[in-house]
């Protein structure tokens, strides 16, 4: 496939009209990217890593698709959060796909504004059809949920913040 | 087979070398970082990062499922073991056949028939490959001192599971068998989980030499020329050579088209390498294993061949033929490899972790670091010890040797300790500039050493 640069400022003026933030078209040796507002993180940190969620019941497929970069900011700003307003975060204790409830459809484990104590099973994380379950470590209250059900969540990575 | 973002499963030098070598063909990376590595060279180059798990390799770089899950999440359809870790897991390469991703390496049956070392002597017995004399699976004491009555004291027995040297014991006379088979058995299913033990000939005066090669999904096998591998300490290589050099034109031939007979009936994809030894005394060599992965001293054959073989990985993972015949490969000038470990050469080569202060590298024509390391790098101590590989390149081995010395003296190395100053009393050392050395002349420098330097 050529492109031409006409064709290239057609693209980017359709994207800027759309209201995508990030846009990735890849076909054989064609890579185009286009990102608005904040540029895509290249070398980042692991707390912008975080990627979109995968489907929740199939495994996920890989897909060459990049994260939209709003979510990425959710766990640093989780983060910010907790330090200017002395709140516990809990962190995911390994790395894989968070679930809120036990099983789909099912309330919750937590939700907010519950009280929490150290020993709270206050979800689940999949690892490979292995499902380990998260302890709340902390007492509290909780006062945000940061990760979303089915969201892929990297080790270390806040989930709940908990005021004490 | 799509490689375009590459989970990079594996950390420290290695790791930014597949990094580079993904860049120098527009792939993406993701490094695989463990807790204590959040902070690493790798992590800083990748395009992302995921951070795997705690600092202990068990609960993260040897996690197969964490591995294939971050794999999945960070939406790679590729992933690269490295060396070590879990490289020559047969599980993983599976795992992630079964998950659609593409694995950097051979096929899972390719790791499981060469994992199993007493099968691949078998294999490589059967396409005429020479073995060390030796026997079957020894299944206790008594069938072991009758099978070593046969082959000749000194034997070394071996736990089929092992490999790299691990999982070897020395038995002298048929008086020491019955012990060291009972602990040798017992440490093998400690160890691997499997206690089958073999026997080997002691090669007393031998070299190693072994063979790099590359296969593609065509059935196309090449070789790319042999390393010697003789300095070792503790079975771990310390220096690397390519050419080998003390190896006369005619048995390195020899060497080298058995090692890619061997590949060949395999079937064998991706980069291998396949170890043998080298008897001074006899002139014979026999096959001693093959390793499923790219291997740390790989740098010594890409300098003598000008192939990038990690690129080569990739290439061949994603479907690609290889670009060149067995013909086309020519081998150009001698090249050493000096690896360089936070160690403390002073105090009996004890691991010396910590934070760098100065990090420079030596420079000049023919010198290639391959490294994670940078002033105010923290070195974590959950790991090993490599720290760097100084490879020198020139046009002989005596202006490879003379770079050498000159690279290690402008090596700059502050807040930490490192093997340096032993390197460079190995590379001066008479016996090595004559090529007069074995397997076991390093243990012995090495006991000098530290003889004189902690007395």
């Amino acid at each position: 496939m050529e492109l031409s640069e006409d064709d290239v400022l057609h693209i980017l003026k359709l994207i800027d009209e759309s209201k995508f933030d990030y846009f990735q078209l890849e076909v054989g040796e064609l890579k185009i990217t286009v990102s608005k507002g904040e540029p895509f993180p290249l070398a980042s940190s692991p707390r912008s890593a975080a990627v979109s969620p995968p489907a929740a019941v199939e495994p996920p497929k890989p897909s060459p698709a990049a994260p939209p970069p709003a979510q990425q900011s959710a766990a640093a700003r989780a983060d910010a959060r907790a330090a200017a307003e002395g709140l516990l975060p809990i962190v995911a204790p390994l790395l894989g796909t968070f679930y809120v409830a036990p099983e789909p459809g099912a309330p919750p484990f937590v939700q907010l504004g519950a009280a929490i104590t150290e020993d709270t099973t206050v979800g689940l994380i999949e690892v490979m059809k292995v499902f380990n379950s998260v302890r709340s470590s902390v007492k509290g209250t909780v006062v945000e949920v940061v990760a979303q059900n089915g969201q892929f969540v990297e080790f270390g990575e806040t989930l709940f913040l908990v005021k004490p | 087979m799509k490689v375009t973002r590459v989970l990079v499963a594996n950390r420290g030098e290695i790791a930014v070398r597949i990094i580079r070598a993904c860049q120098s063909l527009g792939i993406e990376t993701v490094a695989a970082v463990s807790a204590a590595d959040r902070e690493s060279l790798a992590a800083k180059m990748a395009n992302r990062v995921v951070c795997i798990g705690p600092p202990r390799s068990s609960d993260s770089y040897l996690k197969t499922g964490t591995l294939v899950a971050a794999a999945h999440g960070m939406g790679c359809d590729a992933l690269h073991p490295g060396y070590g870790f879990l490289s020559e897991r047969a599980e993983l390469a599976q795992a992630c056949v079964d998950n659609k991703i593409t694995f950097i390496g051979p096929s899972a049956d390719n790791i499981t028939h060469m994992g199993d070392k007493l099968a691949a002597r078998k294999i490589a017995a059967g396409c005429g490959v020479p073995t060390v004399p030796g026997s079957d699976h020894a299944r206790n004491p008594r069938e072991a001192e009758a099978q070593a009555d046969k082959i000749g004291y000194p034997v070394l027995l071996k736990a089929s599971a092992g490999g790299g040297g691990r999982g070897i014991k020395l038995v002298l006379n048929a008086a020491e068998m019955q012990t060291t088979f009972s602990t040798a058995a017992a440490e093998a299913r400690a160890a691997f989980g499997n206690d089958t033990l073999y026997m080997e000939r002691y090669v007393g005066n031998a070299r190693h030499v072994e063979v790099q090669v590359l296969g593609d999904g065509y059935g196309n096998v090449i070789h790319l020329g042999e390393r010697d591998c003789s300095l070792q300490r503790r079975h771990q290589k310390i220096v690397e050579e390519a050419p080998a050099y003390a190896v006369s034109q005619d048995v390195r031939a020899k060497i080298c088209n058995a090692a890619a007979a061997l590949a060949r009936s395999i079937g064998y994809q991706n980069a291998g390498t396949v170890e043998f030894i080298f008897d001074n005394d006899t002139n014979e060599f026999y096959f001693l294993e093959m390793n499923t992965r790219i291997q740390v001293e790989h740098p010594v054959t890409e300098m003598i061949t000008g192939v990038d073989l990690v690129a080569q990985q990739l290439r061949i993972a994603r479907g690609e033929p290889l670009p060149f015949k067995q013909a086309d490969i020519r081998f150009s000038g001698h090249a050493i490899e000096c690896r360089v470990n936070a160690e403390s050469p002073q105090h009996g080569f004890r691991p010396c972790p910590g934070r760098i202060a100065r990090w420079q590298t030596p420079e000049g024509a023919g010198i290639r670091v391959d490294s994670h390391c940078y002033s105010g790098y923290f070195v974590p101590p959950f790991y090993d010890s490599l720290l760097a590989k100084l490879i020198v390149h020139g046009e002989d081995r005596s202006q490879a040797t003379t770079r050498t010395k000159q690279a290690l003296a402008s090596f700059q190395v502050s807040g930490i300790d490192t093997g340096i100053p032993f390197l460079q009393t190995v590379i001066d050392d008479a016996d090595y500039l004559n090529g007069k050395v074995n397997t076991r002349w390093l243990e012995k420098k090495l006991e000098n050493y530290t003889a004189y330097h902690t007395a």
